[in-house]
Parts: structure tokens; C-alpha cells; sequence
């Protein structure tokens, strides 16, 4: 079925892209929009860097400078660095000295853990739907389905078996296990975005290089893949996204030593016993926003660029 | 395509060659049978796992030799699939027919029991059916949000202008926070005695404002903060569809005096019509299992309750695994009835479009 | 474990082995035992691996490594149930919410202890050293049974904590006397005599607008007099109104009258109901949050902390923070008494629903490990150990340890703790505990948020808990 129009005929071809120009007034309407709606996250990211004490107060402090007077002193807050190391060593129980809190180690996991699985989902993911574009097999359209399938049911159901089958195999609480299923989660997606890139992609210049006595393995690597390279990207960084906050999976199957930090982050829900620590979770936030917000960043143009092509193919 | 079939016969059933995948099957389950009949499970299970590995070894040389690259390169993708999810999913598939409780280690079979249950049974089922029709709320209400929103940002980032870059990034970091966090923040920013909410509508209409005490409020402040955080995902995938569509369209259109709305219906909309399927698609599937924002705003509250939610509820707080997963199918069979009308309109469509 | 002190351990244990080479002729092999332990992240398990740590030296001269997996509370049960009925068979010991034991015992994880306690009469004294409300309600399963299960961790009791500087002072003791002719309770010992009725009034008596007047300065926001919890999440609104039904002579269903103890005519009944409209005629005079049905322990506790309530009752586990002057605006300014109770014939009737969490240990826990497991429990449990917890913040049930004069002196609240012990009863341990508080918790949401009155809320519960526990064979 096809839900997407060819542009790529249209458009691919006959030049640039249909950006056009806007001015300056653009921007000014523009960064108005974008700055109201990204206020919710600059308060998550001000409140990392405010003062414990300051968290709660009423009026609420929403601001680290006055701006030259604008902002009224009530409201304003001065800023500090304190909550940062808090998240990597603070002190744990009344009178003792300040303790490691394992975060290092939670944030290399989760870096490690999200990039292997989206790399890995993004092999398999792009060899299948080169295999579903290019060499149809019967029933193609509803193994398509049936993988889309796998993304409708909220993970608890299946968690029962997939622990079990851990415990059986020996992966419970292991890099491997956890990066495997993130594979697998990330899979439908990858393979949906995917297929349709390849759809996208003329088959003139492909089969040229066939007839000039190219192995199929040539015309994979060689002509189809540089040509997807924008649609690789913008499938990493959804599939980052969505890899690195996933909470559920990592909550249940990883061990103290490969622990996310989703997993780690509601130390600071539930802080000391008592309820949220506020600067403590927002500092962990904005830390682990930093990671996945400059891969998004630089891979911005990619990303406009490769959701371009990929249109919903089936 | 094409790709040409070299016709060879498959080696006969006992000749040991690498793709006599017939005897791989044949040997795989000579040595399995015994070894999980004689060896503790620690030890059968990597025998086993080592007759499976032989007998797709087999099954890929086969595919080689014979050219079937289709197979071969999708076997991967699916075997990974197969083991971590779609095995999960039979396996709780097949427990929804069974009366099995994780906590008690008893089981017996029920046929349709829990399937009756959770839809007839007049103490279980109003709250599962109540949870539903919320959920469809939550559905056709944060969906929608989102591709208004999504849209109208794709319609103002859709020109080149300075600094779009920058503000872009902007636009697009909500929903790369995580869920918990984001949440957790948003039961301050609702909260009556610390939150701003409260704080700037106290100061301009004075009284006391509670948003979630209220089920319109506390469905107003969970589809708001839902909506913020994937609104970015609709408006990059519309974006990407409206930076596409080819500038001398527009130069022709020009010309020609055509309306915008015209303009927006021949020209634009076309280009967009695929990504926005995608996008409604995903957000959809999403959508149904919205639980993570509900657990922390409400806790289900002022009749917020979703089915996701419920079923949390029920499988894992109360361990009643059977019935959670007869639910879950329950639940699955509506997100494909409407994945796949969404599909046959988009198609219908799609076709009248062509023709 | 962390990567670095998994290195640290396998370096031990080289050592270990390596002196078991040279030694290994002349000596009893001392063995490697590990005791891995799911517990929440707070302060009372940290202090307790941190004194094992530095302080343990088994007797058996076995070399044991309590592994402690910090789980954030928020998750810990999801975490703990998903291991225990998957089979993952990880955890020796397990903190566990005393509610749990009925579910995990009939599961079969949770480990009976009656023949470790006949086997060491060193362990069984030990362990009935526990305050007896304390222990029936912390290793007794069926609930009041001689089967039993579990080890204090860290106690726990409903408290009042009070602000003495709006309390104490001058113009609002005079303002309230003249209003309700009765002192305003400003000591630890005034506030221990409270009733509910007091407590209401001073609820209604402290509720001021923004701009008002407060203890003789201006209020720069609104202020309220009294908090407790009132949240539908877990078990954020049952375990204050257990305590009231409770002490105005009323009852839960009674696992230990089963199977001939009702819940159709005993949940819902008149005393019941008239609990009920009392704890949901304070509501009005909470912060405006109480309207939203999420003012949870921890809510309550924050708004004590940031000083916009006058009285709070919350469970003493909390108490750290406010007294932590980083994160609390009434640090200085504490009063701690026992939760108010209810007057029946001239004297104060107090029951209260206890909190705090036992630890357990769980069946595939191997003899070897049991025995170093009993060895530990019985360190934890010690006098000296037990004083230590204390000192640091920790609360103790072991009678020696409370009753020390000492003990009042550790934290402001301890001074509430003895006297509260005697009051406590707890909840149901039977394994239907999360369906039954689950569709309790909804129904008292309602009635919190306005939606129904308490008798209808009551007769619901009673329905449902009829119904329930006679499928389940619990009411005949």
C-alpha cells in the first residue's frame, strides 16, 4: 500500500528544496513561540542550578539574573553549581560524610546501553527493510504489520516471560541482555522508517550497476546506502530518543552494575526518605538532557533532510 | 525487481552438507529430546540453543546458495524480534487462557474465562470498560492536540530564516525528557500552594485556583503536559514534509492567483499527507498506553484512569497475570482495528487522489 | 555494586584464596558467603550497610559480603514483586511492607522462621525482644499467628509534628483560648493529650489568608493549620483513617476472626461510617492540594517543611528533613507529639495503623547462608547496634533500646515513640492486600474529592470486600 506520494520524482530531482526565505520578523515571531514552549524545560534547567532552600519558594524564583532590573528580586534566584556534584557524591544519611551515589556509572550505562542497541537496531534494522523493499517475500505486507504489532501492547505485558527467558539464559541483569532488547524494541520503528527510504530510492541506477556485473552485496553498500544516509540518521536520533528514556525494561531487568539512569533518577523522586528533592532531580535531568540534545543538534539537518524522503510506505 | 533463480535441488535428506538444513532439524531434535529429558535446565538449555544455532546455520547457507537474499536479510531483524518480543508476546498471549496468578504457583486452564471476565463480570469489568472509554478520550484528545500543534510549528519553522536552527532545538527538547522527570515537574507546576500555574492565575483573578481537582481540569493538565512533550515529534515529521515540496509549485501557484487555502489544499497538503499518517500512526499506538503521566499526576483520580494504567494495576500490582494479559489483548485488538482503518482511509484516499 | 567494589570484592577474594593456599593446611576454610538484600533507598537501610560494613566480624569466621541493592522507593516494589514471581531467585533478604507478607508467603518466597527460632534460643530471645505489637505486625503471618517471618528494619509510627513558634505564641494562645476556651497546644505533652476534636479546631483556628496576621507578622501567603495524608496512591489515605476507625471503636475486616469475621456490616458500620465523615470533615481545612486526592505522606510533608501548615501527622520515617535546616523552613522550630486520639469514658483511646518495614528472608536461601543470615539478624537486632541505629536516626523496637532515658534525647519525636507502640495494630496480611487497598484507596479518593459521602463510600468498600474475600474462601 502506498499512504506517501513519490515527491522524490518531483522534487528529488528538479532541485533545491521548497525552503523559502523569511526575514527577521520570522525569527522574532518564531523565537516567541519556541521560547513559551520551551519554558517548561528552561524551569527544569533553573531549578538545577537554584539554591535547595530556594525550590519550593512562594512566589516562585524563575530566574538566575534580574535582567538588568526587569525581573523583580522576589523572583529571582542566585544561581549555583552545588546541585550538579549532589548528583555524583552527596551524603546519604544525617552526620556522615558525603557518599559516592554511582552515577558515573549509571550515565556511562546508559550511554553505552542506548547507543550499542540503536546502532545494533539500525543494522538489522536497515539489512531488513532493504530485504522488505528490495526481494518482497510472500505475506510481505503482514510481516510488516506484525512487526508493527510489537510496539501496540504496553511493555508489562510482557515482562513475566522476558524475565524468565533472562534468568534461563543466563542475561538477566547483563549489558548484553538489556542491549538485545532495547534491539528489539527499537526494531519496528527502524525497520518502518527504513523500508520506506529505500522505497524512495530509484531503481534505474541500481539495476545499471547489476548489468555492469556488480554483486548484490556492491549494490547494497555501494549505491543504496550512501544514498539513505540523512534517513540512518533521523532514524538514530528517534530511536535515541526514545531508547534513552525508557524506564520499565531497565527498571526491571538491569542489576545494580548496569543501571540507568531513568532507573537511578527517581533516587531523587524519592530523596532521603522523604519526597522529591527538587534541585537534586533537575540536576540529573539537565545532565542527562545534555547527551541525546547534541546528537539531536548536530544531526539536526540530517534529520530534516532524511524524514524528507521517508514517507509511510507499505 | 528481479532476481534470477538458479534452480538446484536440496542435498537428500542424509548427505552431511552445510545446507542440509533438513538434517540439521533431524539432528537438532535427536540431541534435544534427551538432553532436556536427562540434563538440568542450566545444561539442556545451551545444548538446545546450540541445535538451534545449527539448524539456522543451515537454513542460511541454504539461503545462500539459492539466492534467497529476501530471507537472508530479514531473518536477523526477525529472529531478535521473535525471541525478545513476539515470543514474550505469545507466551502471555497463551496465559490469558489460563487461570494463573504470578504470585501462586498454581495454573489450569480457563479457555475464554478471563476474557469473559474482564468485559462481562459485573464487579471487574464496569472499571476495565470505564478505563477504555477514558482512554479513547485521552486518545482522540492528545492526538489531536499534538497535530495541531505539531502542524501549526511545522507551518511557522517551514521557511528558512536566521537563527531557525537554534530555535528549532528548542522546540523539539520536551520530548527528549524523560517521562518521570517531566511528569514530576508538572505536578509542581499544577501544584495549588507551590506551583506557578496557580501562582499567576491567583495574582490575576485572585481566590484560590486548583487545576487538578476538577476531572475537566485534571484531563486538561494531563493532555496538556502529554501534548507538549510529542507535539515535536508530529512537527518534525510535518516539517519534513512541508520543506519538501518543490518551490516552483508555489512560484506556479503564484501566478496563477491561487487562494492559500487552495494553495495549501493542491500544493502543500499532498506532500505532508504520508508523514502525517506516520505521525498519527505512532501517536496513536502511544497514546493507548498512556499510563506514565496519569500514575504521576492523579493516580488514576478524578475519573482519569486509563487502561494502561489499569492493567499496571492488575497484572503487576495485584499479580493477576492471566487477567492482565487477556486485557492486553482486548486492548491490542482495538489499536489494530484502528491502525488498520486508519490505513484503508489513507489508501482509499490515496487512490481517489491518483486516479 | 558498583564496578569499582565489584573489583574491590573479587580482590578480596583473591586474597582470601590466596591465604587459603598457605594457610589452607592448618586451617577450617573460611567461606565466601554473600547475602544479596533488596532494599528501598533511604537513610535507615543505608545506615544499616554502612555499620555492617564497618562494624560486622561474623563469629563463624566466614567471610560475608552483604550485597545491598538500593532500589528508589518510588519502584521498590515493582522491583521486588517482578523478582519473586518471576522465580529470579536473587535476593537472601528482603525489605518488605509487613502488608506483602500474605502474597509472598503464600507464594512461597518468604522464608517460615519458627524452626530457626526453636533451633537458637539465642535467636528466639533475640527476636522476642521485639515489642509484641511490633513483631505480630511485622512477622505474622496469618496476622496475631505463631508463624513467623520477619525482622524489624526500621519501625515506624504516625506522629504529630508541630511548629512551637505559631503555636507558642502569645496573641494566638490568648485568640484561641477566647474562641474554644481550651489551651492552644504548644509543648510536647499538650500535644500528646490531643484529640481529633483539637485537632480540627486547630485546623479551623489557623486557616488565614494571605496578608493575615500569623504569630504577629503578616503572611506573605496562605496558611493552614493541619495536614495528614489524603492521597489515592498505595496506601496514602488508609492508614490514617484505619487508625480513626479504630480508635472511635470501629473495625476493618478482621483477618484474625476469619473465616467467620465479616466485612458487610463490620467495614461499614455506623462507628465506622461516623470515622470516616470525621477524618472527611478536616479535609476542608487542609491545604488546597487535599482537594486534588494526591496529598500524599510525602506532600503533607513538604508543605510542614516550607512551613504553610501548623500541624502535620506523617509517619516518623520522614521526620529527618525536618529537621534538616537545608531543606526545612521549621527546623528550629519543631514540637513533636503523639497522634491525637479519641476520648472514650475520660481516657484517651489511640490505635494507630504501623508502618515502617520488616525484613524477611526468602526460601531458596541456602543453609549455609541461613546460618550466616541469623548470625547477622541477631547483630542487627543487639542492644548496642540497635542503640547506634537510633542515634543516627534509625527507631528501635527492642524494649531496652526505647526505654533507655537516652533514647528521648536522639530525636524530637522519639519522645512520642514509646508511649505509641502499645497503640499499634496493623492492616491485613492476607495475599488479596493490594486488591483490597486498591479499590479501598479509589473509593476514600472519592469521598476525599467531594464525590460521595462517607456512608456510600463505606458500603462500596464493604461490598467489595465481601465479595472478594468470600471467593477467596476467607469469609464463610
Amino acid at each position: 500500500m502506498t499512504a506517501g506520494v513519490s515527491f522524490r520524482a518531483l522534487a528529488g530531482r528538479r532541485g533545491r528544496r521548497g525552503v523559502a526565505e523569511a526575514g527577521w520578523g520570522r525569527t522574532a515571531a518564531a523565537a516567541l513561540v519556541s521560547l513559551v514552549y520551551f519554558l517548561p524545560v528552561l524551569f527544569i534547567i533553573f531549578t538545577a542550578i537554584k539554591p535547595q532552600e530556594l525550590a519550593l519558594s512562594v512566589p516562585p524564583t524563575i530566574s538566575p539574573t534580574s535582567l538588568f532590573g526587569l525581573i523583580p528580586d522576589q523572583f529571582v534566584f542566585p544561581p549555583t553549581l552545588e546541585n550538579f556534584s549532589s548528583v555524583f557524591s552527596r551524603v546519604m544519611t544525617t552526620g556522615s560524610a558525603p557518599e559516592p551515589t554511582g552515577f558515573d556509572l549509571y550515565f556511562f550505562n546508559s550511554i553505552v546501553i542506548a547507543t550499542v542497541s540503536v546502532l545494533l537496531a539500525l543494522v538489522l534494522g536497515t539489512l531488513a527493510a532493504y530485504g522488505f523493499s528490495r526481494y518482497p517475500l510472500k505475506g510481505n505486507d503482514t510481516y510488516l504489520f506484525i512487526i508493527l504489532t510489537t510496539r501496540m501492547l504496553p511493555a508489562i505485558v510482557v515482562i513475566i516471560p522476558v524475565i524468565l527467558m533472562f534468568r534461563a539464559a543466563g542475561l538477566s541483569g547483563s549489558y548484553l541482555g538489556i542491549i538485545l532488547l532495547y534491539t528489539a524494541f527499537n526494531l519496528a520503528f527502524t525497520i518502518w522508517m527504513m523500508k520506506s527510504f529505500f522505497d524512495e530510492l530509484s531503481s534505474d541506477v541500481e539495476d545499471a550497476a547489476r548489468i555492469d556485473g556488480s554483486s548484490e552485496t556492491k549494490v547494497f553498500l555501494k549505491i543504496c546506502l550512501p544514498q539513505v544516509v540523512a534517513g540512518l540518521a533521523a532514524t538514530f536520533v528517534f530511536g535515541l530518543i526514545l531508547t534513552w528514556n525508557e524506564f520499565l525494561f531497565a527498571l526491571l531487568l538491569t542489576s545494580t552494575d548496569t543501571r540507568t539512569v531513568p532507573v537511578a533518577m527517581n533516587q531523587a523522586v524519592s530523596s532521603g526518605g522523604r519526597g522529591t528533592d527538587w534541585t537534586l532531580l533537575a540536576a540529573i535531568e539537565t545532565l542527562f538532557l545534555i547527551p541525546v540534545f547534541l546528537v539531536t543538534f548536530f544531526l539536526q539537518n540530517h534529520l530534516l533532510r532524511g524524514v524528507t524522503f521517508g514517507t509511510v510506505k507499505r | 525487481m528481479s532476481v534470477t533463480q538458479i534452480a538446484r535441488t536440496s542435498p537428500a535428506l542424509l548427505v552431511v552438507s552445510p545446507d542440509n538444513w533438513r538434517l540439521a532439524i533431524a539432528v537438532g531434535l535427536l540431541v534435544s529430546a534427551p538432553a532436556v529429558a536427562a540434563l538440568p535446565p542450566g545444561t539442556s538449555f545451551w545444548v538446545v540453543g546450540a541445535m538451534v544455532a545449527l539448524v539456522a546455520a543451515a537454513f542460511v547457507v541454504n539461503a545462500w546458495r539459492r539466492r534467497y537474499y529476501g530471507g537472508l536479510l530479514v531473518a536477523p531483524a526477525i529472529a531478535v524480534l521473535f525471541v525478545m518480543n513476539i515470543f514474550p508476546l505469545l507466551w502471555s498471549l497463551g496465559l490469558s487462557f489460563f487461570a494463573y496468578q504470578s504470585n501462586l504457583q498454581s495454573i489450569r486452564f480457563v479457555g475464554l474465562y478471563n476474557y469473559t471476565k474482564v468485559l462481562t463480570n459485573e464487579i471487574a469489568a464496569p472499571d476495565n470498560w470505564n478505563a477504555l472509554v477514558n482512554t479513547g478520550m485521552f486518545v482522540v484528545l492528545t492526538v489531536s492536540a499534538q497535530m495541531i500543534v505539531g502542524f501549526l510549528l511545522a507551518m511557522m519553522f517551514a521557511k528558512e530564516f536566521p537563527l531557525r536552527r537554534y530555535l528549532l532545538i528548542l522546540v523539539l527538547t520536551p520530548m527528549m525528557l524523560s517521562v518521570v522527570a517531566a511528569g514530576v515537574f508538572f505536578t509542581y507546576y499544577y501544584d495549588p500552594t507551590f506551583g506557578i500555574l496557580s501562582y499567576v492565575v491567583n495574582s490575576i483573578a485572585g481566590g484560590q485556583f486548583i487545576l487538578m481537582s476538577s476531572k475537566a481540569g485534571a484531563v486538561a493538565g494531563i493532555v496538556f503536559a502529554d501534548a507538549w512533550m510529542w507535539s515535536p515529534f508530529v512537527m518534525l515529521l510535518v516539517l519534513a514534509g512541508l520543506v519538501s515540496v518543490p518551490k516552483y509549485l508555489y512560484e506556479a501557484a503564484a501566478i496563477d492567483r491561487v487562494s492559500a487555502w487552495r494553495r495549501f489544499w493542491c500544493i502543500t497538503f499532498p506532500y505532508i499527507r504520508g508523514l502525517l499518517m506516520l505521525a498519527l500512526l505512532f501517536r496513536t499506538i502511544e497514546a493507548f498506553k498512556l499510563a506514565d503521566l496519569v500514575i504521576l499526576l492523579t493516580k488514576g483520580g478524578n475519573d482519569t484512569m486509563t487502561i494502561s494504567y489499569q492493567l499496571i494495576r492488575i497484572a503487576n500490582e495485584q499479580n493477576k497475570t492471566s487477567e492482565g494479559a487477556a486485557i492486553s489483548y482486548v486492548m491490542l485488538f482495538m489499536v489494530i482495528v484502528l491502525t488498520n482503518l486508519y490505513l484503508y482511509l489513507a489508501n482509499r484516499r490515496n487512490r481517489r487522489v491518483e486516479t | 555494586m558498583t564496578a569499582s567494589s565489584t573489583i574491590k570484592h573479587a580482590l578480596l577474594a583473591a586474597g582470601v584464596a590466596a591465604s587459603l593456599v598457605t594457610l589452607g593446611a592448618t586451617w577450617a576454610p573460611a567461606e565466601e558467603v554473600t547475602l544479596t538484600m533488596a532494599v528501598p533507598d533511604w537513610p535507615p537501610t543505608r545506615i544499616m550497610k554502612k555499620f555492617f560494613d564497618e562494624q560486622y566480624k561474623p563469629k563463624s569466621g566466614n567471610h560475608v559480603v552483604l550485597d545491598v541493592d538500593f532500589i528508589p522507593w518510588p519502584d521498590f516494589y515493582t522491583r521486588v514483586n517482578a523478582s519473586l514471581t518471576s522465580g529470579e531467585k536473587k535476593y537472601n533478604f528482603i525489605v518488605s511492607d509487613s502488608q506483602w507478607l500474605g502474597a509472598f508467603v503464600e507464594g512461597g518466597y518468604y522464608r517460615k522462621i519458627n524452626d530457626l527460632l526453636d533451633a537458637d534460643p539465642e535467636f528466639k530471645k533475640t527476636v522476642l525482644s521485639v515489642h509484641p505489637a511490633v513483631l505480630a505486625a511485622y512477622s505474622t503471618y496469618p496476622y496475631k499467628s505463631k508463624n513467623y517471618y520477619g525482622f524489624p528494619q526500621f519501625p515506624d509510627v504516625l506522629v504529630n509534628f508541630a511548629r512551637k513558634d505559631v503555636l507558642c505564641d502569645a496573641t494566638e494562645q490568648k485568640s484561641f483560648m477566647a474562641k474554644y476556651g481550651k489551651k492552644l497546644p504548644c509543648t510536647g505533652e499538650e500535644l500528646d493529650a490531643m484529640t481529633w476534636d483539637d485537632f480540627r479546631n486547630v485546623g479551623e483556628f489557623f486557616r488565614r489568608k494571605k496578608g493575615e496576621m500569623l504569630a504577629g507578622k503578616p503572611l506573605d501567603d496562605d496558611f493552614y493549620g493541619i495536614a495528614y495524608q489524603a492521597g489515592k496512591g498505595y496506601d496514602f489515605a488508609s492508614m490514617q483513617i484505619n487508625g480513626m476507625i479504630w480508635q472511635m471503636g470501629g473495625n476493618i475486616w478482621d483477618e484474625t476472626q476469619a473465616p467467620t469475621g465479616q466485612a458487610e456490616g463490620v467495614v461499614n458500620s455506623p462507628v465506622a461510617v461516623k470515622a470516616l465523615e470525621q477524618y472527611l470533615g478536616m479535609i476542608e481545612y487542609m491545604p488546597p492540594v487535599a482537594k486534588t486526592g494526591t496529598m500524599d505522606i510525602f506532600k503533607t510533608d513538604e508543605l510542614f517543611r516550607e512551613g504553610k501548615v501548623a500541624m502535620n501527622v506523617d509517619w516518623i520515617g520522614l521526620g529527618e528533613g525536618t529537621i534538616d535546616p537545608k531543606i526545612s523552613k521549621v527546623a528550629d522550630k519543631l514540637v513533636v507529639g503523639m497522634m491525637p486520639g479519641t476520648l472514650v469514658d475520660g481516657k484517651l483511646v489511640r490505635w494507630s495503623n504501623i508502618g515502617g518495614q520488616p525484613f524477611v528472608l526468602t526460601t531458596w536461601t541456602t543453609p549455609l547462608q541461613t546460618k550466616e543470615a541469623v548470625e547477622f539478624v541477631k547483630w542487627w537486632l543487639s542492644d548496642d547496634i540497635q542503640r547506634q541505629f537510633a542515634a543516627a536516626g534509625g527507631q528501635s523496637a527492642i524494649k531496652s533500646v526505647y526505654e533507655d532515658p537516652k533514647y528521648v534525647t536522639y530525636r524530637p519525636w522519639n519522645r512520642a515513640w514509646a508511649a505509641s507502640l502499645d497503640w499499634q495494630k496493623d492492616v491485613w496480611h492476607v495475599p488479596q492486600f493490594f486488591e483490597l487497598l486498591t479499590e479501598q484507596q479509589d473509593q476514600f479518593d472519592l469521598a476525599i474529592t467531594g464525590e460521595q459521602d462517607a456512608k456510600t463510600t463505606l458500603d462500596n468498600i464493604a461490598k467489595f470486600q465481601q465479595n472478594l474475600l468470600t471467593e477467596a474462601g476467607l469469609i464463610q
